[in-house]
């Protein structure tokens, strides 16, 4: 926007000036090629002539054509601009005279943007060098290069501490982003606790939403973690439309967004065109995706229990029958079948991109459609994910000074999604647990019935019967979940220069999206859609933004400048839920409310936000080394309480460039010490200040499906919420404090940053448990304070950069360690109090977000004193070891083993025993040139951080695990054979053991995996492995054909053929499909969890651009 | 043109300004929750609390104590974890504690005494006093001392309160609650979904309330306490009349209105973990109760007839195979029963037994057998035959345990555990929020120990029991 301005500001003065009129009427048409320093030719490169408002844009083989009618030729001297991000601008002077010019230009490569402005807000910008915080910028080509389809997945591994999570491979999953560690515990309305998306100077909506959420009843609010997958709305995007992000991490670069800030910004500009002829490009590109990695499953036992055939399954007494569950059964001797394989195909994702763009010197436009079908990996029409955006960005100027844009988009998208995670109706929890000697397929029977392992040979008239668990192909098959979302965002702009020093910016924003999801669960399933279920339900949410900002430029001195920008900023957000849940379906189809027999009580919620603020910023350049900013933001929220509606947010900055003052040397091209403080918050959820009665909260229910509304056999009732009204509610404030340098190096050959922030959050909010003597479960207070602190580091090198090789490589690496320093009363806060074990909690002393749950009698974690844990023994690790001090003396850790089984025992309390935030994080890019010819990749690395495997867990307990292959004999009254001392080498649990059992062999098969060594005996601290992981994110082979012939055969300029992998290969230890998954989603700040979570894909991608 | 654009620009600021002054952030539009009214009335407090307390008599203390007496059993997922009394990982017996205190619980139930009273309306009061004390009795027989006097007072850490304290306070709000009944209409009329409002009714449920914790007082560290059975007999002889008029939960078969067993069995996913207990099965298809077998169990499989499922680590299982829990009961719209009149007359049976009067023992034995179609008369050879009958009758009820505690009817096998001794919990833990909050709950340890109230010596196998239950099976 700022290079518009600048144009603008010489436009207005040159024009004043130059008012000679011209008499030759034959044009000059000025032409030239613009290369790199390094000779390459260069396209994308704006070539302007600022007097007279002219311009092009450099076609991809560095050509560029210029054309000034004859009316405006008169022998005058103009400046020839060319600029391009990334590549230092350079202006010619020539005569204007008519016929043909030429002029060349070769760019010199500007790695580190120097010069170059970048938006930093709010309306806000500055130039790169003169910023005293760290912000990271991804570039379109990154982001193209990624091959990924939602905008957020496409920033993972592009800057450091920018921690992007996908929940799954699957078709429209949501992808999780998180910025310098967990600031915050992300309350249910708030977005979570991820960072604001900005597009175009106006937020927009990066919400996940559950259709389960719309279903109290069974859903407890579980839906993050059951239901079907989410998308986050910022998915909404074409990545194809970007033209840049700039991620403000910290509060020292967000704070001018205040209260909205603490997750830090995403800021997103989009393409817009470019005066000069009309350029075209078409983009086409498939992907071929399969599953990256099979899930281990055994495949020698069958179906049954204590090593006996289950007997009958059939029907409902299959149901009934607890053998009919496991396969702890006998050896399989006739046919196995392959569930970890047998509902994958290949998923194909097909993406085109048409794109129409450029203007004349008053007017521009960039046009853009797309279509991307994503159609996911599992057999079956329900992994789909249609996605149609159409974007047109105008912008007319009507006036010397005045410039009036229009930025809209539209979005369609059209998803059918598959039930997952923890949830009886789940295609994992399903297809997993199958017995390999049952065949899932056909799913229905000759009769038509829906038949599972459970419920064999089904009878006409069944249709209202528990199957025990669905067959994962009728749940691939039958089932509909559907999302289709309508969206509208956009904004008109106004940009006005009464006076030179002053600019004067005007943005309207909205964004306005329509869900309309629909469950329908068919008559024949699974608890609790027995009988079918449909859930209808639509989310409205609806932002207006409203920002105007004014800019004042003075300098004082050549050697004393500075600007000082004034706004103002209105935001409204409202955000309605209609839902209603249906359930017995009448007849088998079709799945809407009126076709069935009872209704729940509909969901009819709303909440409307309002934020009014004020902010300021001021910059002050010194000697042009020295750079200051300080700004100031007032940020009033209807969130908060009524007694403190307006809260203050400043920042300041320091950048000085020390090479101006020492000089720049050959080692040393630049450098730059920077330091800088701000402070940003998030707003509390709205209405947490009211204490309310529900008519709609369930009362006593101890699982989904259950509990008893207030009201009954027909009279109103109202039940006091179990959330307290808050009597005061600050926001969360977080002050940081970052320093740092950029260096560059090597005559430009090399760039290093390197920053070290402290961020404290103060008045965090968390819904503080309560005593329930109280009567109330929880409130929203200001309670508690986390610190966040870590280094960052980057390390671009250029060694060969020329016109025939470039080769270059980029290194990142990123730690943050958070710590809960005061939690203002309770031990412990759940992250989520929906969520069920294992639980991430809040506790003072510990890392933001770790497990805290129950897990093994272990010496120095378990409580200590008489009878703590066991009857008559003392866990002390410090008393002398007697009979009853088992622990004395031992290393902390280790397993108490009973004497009655020889088995380790559970705790009594809860403790942490997992921690999922990563020690650190990094990665390496690199691309090789070779004339047209590009390779790239981009590894992607996470140190540490545990996860949850809970589907491990619960597949030891069914006897499905590739683990329970080799197993003890349980047919007898006591298991016998593969005995194994706990804690020796080869047993289920090493280390060291204390305890009357230990060295006792015992037996590991049915009696250790049902119970202590399962699911639903044992502990999920048993089930903590290491989640770090090395992934190959992103290798591509491209090749640019732009030979002449290319033009005479297709008609077109330029075509890229690009031959891309995406996420082929990752290393890791962690056992389940991949620890790059989330059962939370993108919905929940809890991190590190599996449950029969969708796993991850990996894709050949094969695009072809057609540039016009 | 300049000019007017700065005067334009100039009064939009101005308008702008203007908007954001105006109540544009604390209009009640934007700062009232526009979802849930922030009043409720008696009436609508009321039938919440009727819900609270049907889900919980109905709920998951009611389900853990069908398991571990072995009326049915748990095969799997979090209910074979609770069947093996491994609470302390689990959340789910955590939120019965919460429910006591919460919306539908005491701070709604004490909402509707204040309301009604000040209306005068001491009928009301008088059904919502009961309605309290059967609140927190479940709370004092389960986890012993609670916070009750400092409860839902504004206090933040409510202090716990002896368990002989509570039940001695709720035997007074008993007493209030009777006189109340006598006094002042017009009472909650319809809304009263148990009786309508039928006072008689509720003084005679309000009776066979206090003889049952009479009942909970009555066990001593060297046998049992006469005057509480005295006690006993004297209300229980004032108590149900009929089975008629047992004191029962409402329930409709719609969604959110129906009956919590059969929300579980049909809609949680998890009802298929719950199945018939050996234990019971197989003493009732001894018994030939076959009237009763058919209202609890649905046919064993493979069958025929009914069986139940025996706990690990045997497992073992009755000869016809084993039930689930899809009895003639198994129905959104059942009325589960609270409190009955085969109680109070199992009541009666049982004191005077105890007292040696077993005449009056025999005649409310065989009162009780009579309301079963299909059993005879018997005679009273042990204690055990009587709770052998309450066992069988009070099938799903909280209550089942209580008796346990007490006389160690049934004589079942538990789970061996390590951490409770090998023993039958008497009790649960504190909820883990109160435990997190309240700094007045004792350590998880401590609580191993009568619930807190440690005893010195610690007596040789204490198990987890409370203090009105110094006797371990």
């Amino acid at each position: 926007m700022i290079f518009s301005v600048r144009r603008v500001l010489l436009a207005a003065a040159l024009m004043a000036v130059v008012t000679a009129r011209g008499r030759a009427q034959q044009p000059a048409t000025i032409s030239g090629n613009v290369t790199s320093d390094a000779g390459l030719p260069l396209g994308q490169v704006e070539l302007t002539i600022p007097s007279l408002g002219l311009g092009a844009l450099s076609k991809d083989d560095g050509r560029y054509v210029i054309v000034v009618p004859g009316a405006r030729v008169s022998g005058q001297t103009v400046t020839v601009a060319a600029r391009r991000l990334g590549f230092k601008a350079q202006s010619a002077e020539l005569v204007l005279t008519p016929g043909s010019l030429t002029r060349d230009f070769a760019l010199a490569a500007n790695p580190l943007q120097l010069g170059e402005v970048v938006v930093t807000g709010a309306g806000t910008a500055t130039e790169v060098q003169k910023l005293g915080n760290v912000r990271h910028a991804v570039s379109a080509d990154l982001i193209e290069r990624s091959n990924e389809w939602n905008a957020v997945e496409a920033l993972a591994a592009k800057a450091p501490n920018v921690n992007v999570t996908a929940s799954s491979g699957e078709p429209g999953s949501g992808s999780y982003i998180q910025i310098r560690g967990q600031r915050t515990v992300g309350l249910p309305n708030s977005g979570s606790a991820q960072p604001l998306f900005v597009v175009d100077g106006q937020p927009i909506d990066n919400t996940s939403f559950s259709t389960t959420d719309f279903n109290p009843t069974d859903g407890l609010n579980a839906g993050a973690i059951e239901g079907t997958t989410q998308t986050n709305r910022a998915a909404d995007i074409n990545p194809a439309d970007i033209e840049s992000v700039e991620i403000l991490p910290g509060a020292a670069a967000a704070a001018i967004y205040g209260s909205r800030a603490g997750q830090g910004v995403v800021l997103i500009t989009t393409k817009h065109g470019k005066p000069g002829p009309t350029h075209y490009s078409i983009r086409s590109s498939i992907s071929a995706d399969d599953i990256n990695n099979a899930y281990p499953l055994q495949t020698m036992w069958g179906q049954g229990l204590g090593g006996a055939p289950p007997g009958n399954c059939d029907r409902s007494t299959g149901v009934a029958n607890f053998a009919c569950r496991t396969s702890w059964g006998p050896r399989v001797t006739g046919a196995t079948y392959d569930h970890a394989d047998e509902a994958f195909v290949t998923g194909y994702t097909a993406d085109n991109n048409l794109t129409v763009s450029g203007g004349n010197d008053r007017t521009t436009f960039y046009l853009s459609g797309s279509y991307l079908r994503d159609r996911g990996i599992f057999t079956g029409p329900n992994n789909l994910n249609e996605r149609s955006t159409v974007r047109f960005n105008g912008s007319h100027r009507m006036t010397d000074n005045l410039k009036l844009g229009a930025n809209i988009s539209y979005v369609d998208v059209r998803a059918r999604y598959l039930q997952r995670g923890n949830n009886t109706n789940g295609l994992l929890l399903d297809l997993l647990r199958s017995p390999p000697d049952w065949n899932n397929l056909p799913y229905l029977a000759a009769n038509g019935q829906h038949q599972s392992f459970r419920f064999q040979h089904p009878q006409i008239g069944d249709d209202n019967l528990s199957r025990g668990w669905s067959n994962p192909f009728f749940t691939l098959n039958v089932p509909e979940n559907t999302s289709q979302v309508g969206r509208v965002f956009g904004n008109v702009t106004a940009e006005f220069l009464p006076a030179a020093w002053i600019k004067v910016n005007y943005t309207l924003g909205a964004d306005y999206s329509n869900d309309e999801r629909l469950e329908g669960a068919p008559q024949p399933s699974t608890p609790p859609t027995v009988g079918g279920r449909v859930t209808e339900g639509k989310l409205i949410n609806y932002q207006i933004d409203h920002n105007l900002t004014a800019t004042l430029q003075h300098s004082f001195s050549p050697d004393l400048g500075g600007t000082l920008t004034l706004g103002q900023n209105l935001n409204t957000r409202n955000v309605r839920q209609l839902a209603n849940v249906g359930r017995t379906l009448i007849a088998p189809l079709p799945y809407k409310l009126s076709n069935t027999v009872t209704r729940d009580v509909p969901i009819d919620a709303e909440t409307v936000i309002h934020d009014a603020s004020y902010f300021g910023q001021a910059t002050l350049d010194i000697h042009d080394q020295l750079h200051l900013t300080a700004a100031l933001r007032n940020d009033g929220s209807s969130t908060f309480d009524q007694n403190h509606l307006r809260s203050w947010f400043p920042k300041a900055s320091v950048a000085w460039e020390f090479t101006k003052a020492i000089g720049e040397r050959p080692m040393l091209t630049f450098g730059k010490l920077r330091a800088s403080y701000g402070e940003a918050g998030q707003e509390p959820d709205p209405y947490l200040t009211s204490s309310v009665y529900s008519g709609i909260t369930v009362i006593g229910g101890y699982t989904q499906g259950m509990g008893a509304n207030p009201t009954q056999s027909g009279f109103g009732g109202l039940a006091s919420s179990i959330v307290k009204g808050a009597n005061t509610l600050r926001p969360e404030r977080t002050k940081e404090l970052e320093t740092g340098f950029d260096l560059g190096l090597l005559r430009d050959k090399a760039d290093l940053a390197f920053t070290y922030y402290i961020a404290k959050t103060y008045d965090v909010i968390l819904l503080t448990p309560l005593a329930p003597s109280t009567g109330y479960e929880r409130e929203a207070r200001n309670s508690a304070t986390f610190r966040n602190r870590g280094f960052e580091a980057s390390l671009n090198i250029r060694p060969i950069q020329t016109a025939t090789y470039g080769w270059d490589i980029g290194l990142q690496w990123a730690s943050n360690r958070s710590l809960v320093e005061d939690l203002g009363g309770p031990k412990f806060v759940y992250l989520d109090p929906n969520i069920t074990s294992p639980r991430a909690a809040v506790i003072a002393g510990q890392e933001v977000g770790v497990f805290y749950d129950v897990g093994l009698a272990r010496c120095g974690l378990s409580p200590a004193g008489m009878g703590a844990v066991v009857a008559g023994h003392d866990l002390d690790i410090n008393a002398p070891k007697d009979a009853a001090h088992p622990c004395g003396g031992a290393p902390v850790g280790a397993y108490y083993i009973d004497s009655l089984t020889g088995l380790p025992v559970l705790d009594n309390t809860q403790r942490v025993i997992g921690n999922p935030n990563p020690r650190w994080t990094g990665s390496v890019r690199t691309s090789f040139r070779y004339r047209k010819l590009q390779v790239a990749g981009l590894l992607d690395i996470r140190h540490g951080g545990q996860m949850d495997n809970g589907t491990k867990a619960a597949l030891y307990a069914y006897g499905t695990h590739k683990d329970t292959q080799v197993r003890a004999d349980c047919s007898g009254a006591t298991c016998v054979g593969n005995e194994h001392v706990i804690g020796q080498p080869g047993s289920p649990l090493v280390g060291p053991v204390v305890g009357p059992g230990a060295g006792i062999p015992v037996p590991i098969g049915e009696n250790w995996y049902t119970d202590i060594g399962g699911l639903f005996g044992g502990t999920p601290e048993q089930f903590m492995e290491d989640g770090g992981f090395v992934k190959l994110r992103e290798i591509s082979v491209a090749y640019t054909f732009d030979e002449p012939w290319v033009q005479r055969m297709f008609g077109f300029n330029s075509i890229d053929v690009r031959v891309a992998g995406r996420n082929l290969k990752t290393w890791t230890n962690y056992t389940g499909y991949d620890p790059e998954t989330n059962l939370g989603g993108s919905v929940i700040a809890t991190r590190g969890r599996d449950y029969f979570n969708m796993p991850q894909t990996r894709s050949f991608v094969l695009s072809l651009t057609l540039n016009h | 043109m300049r000019r007017l654009m700065m005067f334009s620009l100039a009064a939009s600021l101005a308008v702008v300004g203007t908007v954001a002054c105006n109540n544009f952030l604390s209009s009640d539009n934007v700062r009232l929750d526009p979802n849930n009214p922030s009043q409720a009335s008696a009436d609508q407090l009321f039938i919440a609390v009727q819900a609270g307390q049907f889900a919980q008599q109905e709920g998951i203390i009611a389900l853990v104590g069908c398991m571990w007496l072995q009326q049915c059993t748990g095969t799997s997922n979090f209910l074979s974890t609770l069947e093996k009394y491994n609470i302390a990982s689990e959340d789910t017996p955590s939120a019965a504690f919460s429910s006591i205190y919460e919306g539908g619980g005491l701070v709604d139930v004490r909402q509707v005494e204040t309301a009604v009273s000040a209306r005068g309306n001491k009928q009301y009061l008088g059904i919502a006093q009961i309605w309290e004390v059967l609140d927190m009795a479940v709370a004092a027989d389960i986890y012993g001392d609670v916070p009750y006097r400092e409860a839902v007072s504004g206090a933040t850490t409510p202090r716990l309160d002896p368990q002989a304290q509570v039940y001695g306070d709720l035997q007074t709000l008993l007493d209030q609650a009777i006189t109340n009944l006598g006094g002042t209409g017009p009472g909650p009329g319809v809304l009263d979904l148990v009786y309508q409002g039928n006072t008689t009714k509720w003084i005679d449920a309000a009776n066979t309330i206090k003889a049952r914790l009479y009942m909970h007082t009555v066990e001593t560290p060297t046998g049992f306490d006469n005057t509480a059975l005295n006690n006993a007999i004297t209300y229980a002889l004032k108590g149900i009349k009929s089975p008629a008029n047992d004191l029962t939960s409402k329930h409709t078969t719609n969604p959110g209105e129906d009956n919590l067993w059969y929300q579980f069995y049909a809609r949680s996913g998890f009802g298929q973990y719950v199945v018939a207990g050996q234990n019971l099965a197989d003493l009732m298809v001894a018994r030939n109760d076959t009237f009763r077998l058919r209202q609890y169990f649905g046919p064993a499989n493979p069958g025929p007839g009914y069986g139940g499922q025996g706990l690990p680590p045997a497992n073992t299982t009755s000869p016809a195979g084993v039930s689930s829990l899809t009895g003639l009961r198994n129905k959104p719209d059942f009325g589960q029963p609270i409190v009955t009149y085969i109680e109070n007359e199992l009541i009666l049976a049982e004191a005077y037994f105890r007292l040696g009067q077993t005449a009056n023992a025999q005649t409310h034995f065989n009162n009780a057998r009579a309301t079963v179609p299909g059993l005879g008369a018997k005679t009273i050879a042990t204690v055990n035959d009587i709770m052998e009958e309450k066992y069988i009758a009070l099938y799903q009820n909280i209550e089942v345990w209580n008796d346990y505690k007490r006389t160690c009817y049934p004589a079942i096998t538990p789970y061996p555990t390590t951490t409770f001794g090998n023993k039958v919990p008497g009790r649960l833990y504190y909820g883990t929020t109160e435990q997190n909050v309240n700094s007045n709950i004792p350590n998880r340890n401590i609580q191993n120990q009568f619930g807190g109230n440690v005893v010195t010596p610690p007596p040789a196998n204490p198990g987890f029991r409370n203090p009105n239950d110094p006797n371990s099976c």
